[in-house]
């Protein structure tokens, strides 16, 4: 029941393509820094994709006043994805994308002036239903039999390829474009501030000593096609989407069961989708946001199904910081990247295992270890948790 | 391929009207009035404590997602799914008001409830639900594109999926709107509705979804609706009603005229933004409105809805009426 991926694309805060992205991974750079694209201020610790909104429109050929960061940043990386694929009318062709604050970057803008009667610009609004966000990106790329935005939170990016699969194997559609993107915005920080689980020093993953997370932003789409597309195009696979659940922990609005219940049912069932068996995972791209909760329930979860023999596991979210609805896209083309180039990726800052669970990550980049499946995990708000398999076999 | 049938075994709406847990009230409606929602006693739905803290499109959602389950005497359903265009704007106001008003630490409960999935979230809560948990946001294709994803379980093999829409209203909507030269002809309502589609019939089930879909960008609408029939085996003279929603009245002699044309009595035609007002995700008020339509009069054999509130945007269901 796999799908075939036969492209991604990608834009973060270690990179503007697949292949910078991959060389940051390599090399241990992470992206986080201090804030200096965003109009904040204020020293909080930030993954910006190190571009103004100005030099992205630059990149992409518009000169449109009207359209949010998070489309600019989509865009970027749902055409690197597309590549040179054609659209064809016998074709259906959807794209999905993920995204929790749409325009809010823009929103910002306007209330800012609207509270101090500032002539504040209602047009900016325009871009602020998140639906409107994968529209823009949508009309750019020509795609039209189906356009559609999921929004649950940190899980959405996952989600998004999750659906996309779904249509595939259903044939409502033959190639869909599906990731997701999220901008900086004031909201979210200030939103993981006053929950108190922003970090102001580096976020620590698995860490004893971790105390939160960095915000990130950023966006990746992948390329799922039917047989009938692939037909048409000749497009090589370069990785099969194995598996895919959706579970709720139903515990909290915002915090995680200590037990990891909805992320033991959401690994458990996508492995369980897959076929593939729990000791053939090579590698765990974990959620591993860095907040006392999530990586508590996390590793309580990976613990529930593995057992003793937990994969080699780490989170990259210290390279790129979380970047919400765009993280499970993100971390989907870091695990595609980890099969085709036979690797797992460091868990920066990672230095004493949390005393509850006493789980290891990796913590140097691993280059002579065959992969061939690797489970990512996307853990959100609202108890929304999807697990993703990927794997270089159908 | 043999299509499956979708079931619609549970309906329950909040909008402007006497709506929620009220069997026929599809027969004496009259133009909504824009102030006053027509709540029920939450209290009877949803714990005081959790109450308190909750946003009217929370509220709406979760009595109306549990009243759904009452209907139907499920314990859980094997999926919930929301659609909303706009997502939970009264939390978001008031978070984003306090993030660019106050210093220092500021409290979390509006930046906690201020996601789109916040809805089903809360349902899932409310019910101890560990199943599939979806939140569609595609504007006001946001309720046709979730109830799409709960087709496609029921095809995948599940047998009773949660699904439903809702959208509140703020006061700087009405602000915004107007200051875009948004004018629908309608009042800015807030509303929700909520289904359980169902692989069986249960007793009582009057209809059933024969087919929905949202259409982006909708260059030639009255040709979507065409072939959306004819993929159904349907002209639009075998339609018994046509339920549409199309803003102000700048469009709606256009599409009135096409329906006459189709041999159509204009009786026969209602536009439903003039009873539930005007909200992204009005479409599922449509489909509560349809399935009472039915209950009262089981020979309306098959009803459109048809959804243009947005000229971009094409949302096309049909409903039929389940034989006694």
């Amino acid at each position: 029941m796999s799908v075939r991926i036969t492209s991604i694309g990608v834009v973060s805060a270690i990179g503007f393509s697949v292949a910078e992205n991959l060389q940051s991974l390599r090399e241990g750079k992470s992206g986080i820094g201090e804030i200096t694209y965003l109009e904040d201020s204020r020293p909080f610790l930030v993954g910006e994709v190190k571009a103004s909104n100005a030099d992205l429109k630059g990149k992409l050929g518009l000169d449109s006043s009207h359209i949010s960061r998070t489309s600019l940043l989509g865009l970027h990386a749902a055409r690197e994805a597309w590549g040179e694929n054609k659209l064809n009318s016998e074709l259906r062709t959807g794209i999905i994308s993920a995204t929790s604050v749409g325009g809010m970057d823009r929103s910002e803008v306007f209330y800012k002036d609207y509270l101090t009667q500032n002539n504040p610009d209602y047009t900016l609004l325009k871009t602020h239903d998140s639906g409107s966000t994968t529209e823009r990106i949508a009309v750019e790329m020509g795609i039209s039999d189906y356009v559609n935005t999921l929004s649950t939170a940190c899980s959405s990016g996952a989600n998004a390829i999750m659906l996309g699969a779904r249509l595939i194997l259903q044939n409502k559609l033959d190639r869909v474009l599906v990731g997701g993107s999220d901008a900086l915005a004031r909201f979210t920080i200030d939103g993981f501030r006053s929950l108190m689980i922003y970090d102001d020093q580096w976020c620590r993953p698995f860490d004893e000593t971790r105390s939160g997370l960095n915000l990130g932003e950023g966006a990746a789409f992948l390329l799922l096609e039917g047989e009938k597309s692939i037909a048409f195009s000749g497009n090589k696979t370069i990785c099969y989407l194995s598996g895919w659940a959706n579970a709720a922990d139903a515990y909290h609005q915002t915090a995680s069961s200590p037990e990891g219940v909805g992320a033991t049912l959401a690994i458990g069932n996508a492995l369980k989708k897959s076929g593939i068996e729990p000791e053939a995972i090579s590698y765990v791209n974990a959620h591993g946001t860095g907040t006392k909760n999530n990586d508590l329930s996390e590793s309580v979860a990976l613990k529930n199904v593995f057992g003793e023999n937990i994969p080699l596991f780490s989170s990259t979210k210290a390279f790129t910081g979380h970047t919400l609805a765009a993280a499970g896209a993100i971390e989907a083309v870091f695990s595609v990247l980890a099969i085709q180039n036979g690797l797992v990726y460091p868990n920066l800052n990672f230095k004493n295992p949390i005393e509850e669970t006493c789980l290891t990550p990796v913590t140097s980049l691993q280059t002579d270890i065959p992969i061939h499946a690797v489970l990512s995990n996307s853990f959100g708000f609202g108890g929304n948790n999807s697990s993703l398999v990927f794997a270089d076999h159908a | 391929m043999e299509k499956n049938t979708y079931y619609i075994t549970a309906a329950s709406t909040i909008s402007h009207q006497d709506t929620f847990g009220k069997t026929g009230f599809s027969d004496s409606m009259s133009p909504v009035v824009p102030p006053a929602l027509i709540t029920p006693d939450y209290k009877a739905f949803i714990d005081a404590g959790l109450l308190r803290r909750m946003s009217k499109i929370l509220r709406m959602a979760v009595a109306c997602a549990k009243d759904c389950l009452a209907q139907t005497g499920l314990d859980q359903p094997d999926a919930i799914i929301t659609g909303t265009g706009l997502g939970c704007l009264q939390d978001t106001d008031k978070f984003l008001n306090t993030s660019l008003t106050v210093e220092g630490l500021l409290p979390p409960t509006a930046f906690i409830q201020s996601t789109h999935n916040t809805m089903a979230g809360q349902i899932s809560l409310s019910l101890g639900n560990h199943g599939y948990n979806m939140t569609h946001t595609q504007n006001t294709l946001s309720f046709e594109h979730a109830m799409v994803d709960a087709l496609l379980l029921l095809d995948e093999g599940e047998e009773h999926i949660l699904v439903g829409a809702a959208d509140e209203h703020i006061e700087i909507l009405s602000e915004i709107t107007s200051h875009l030269g948004y004018a629908p002809g309608f009042p800015l309502t807030s509303g929700a509705s909520f289904f359980t589609i169902s692989k069986e019939k249960g007793e009582g089930t009057v209809a059933r979804i024969a087919d929905c879909e949202p259409v982006a960008f909708a260059k030639d609408p009255v040709k979507k609706l065409t072939r959306f029939l004819n993929n159904n085996s349907l002209e639009i003279n075998d339609l018994s009603k046509i339920i549409y929603a199309v803003p102000g009245n700048a469009n709606e002699g256009e599409y009135e005229s096409i329906w006459r044309k189709a041999g159509l009595d204009p009786e026969k035609c209602i536009n439903y933004l003039s009873l539930c007002g005007v909200y992204p995700t009005a479409s599922a008020f449509a489909l509560n409105y349809a399935v009472d339509l039915i209950s009262q009069d089981r020979s309306l054999k098959n009803i459109l809805i048809f959804n243009a509130l947005r000229k971009e945007n094409l949302g096309l269901t049909l409903v039929q009426s389940v034989e006694a």
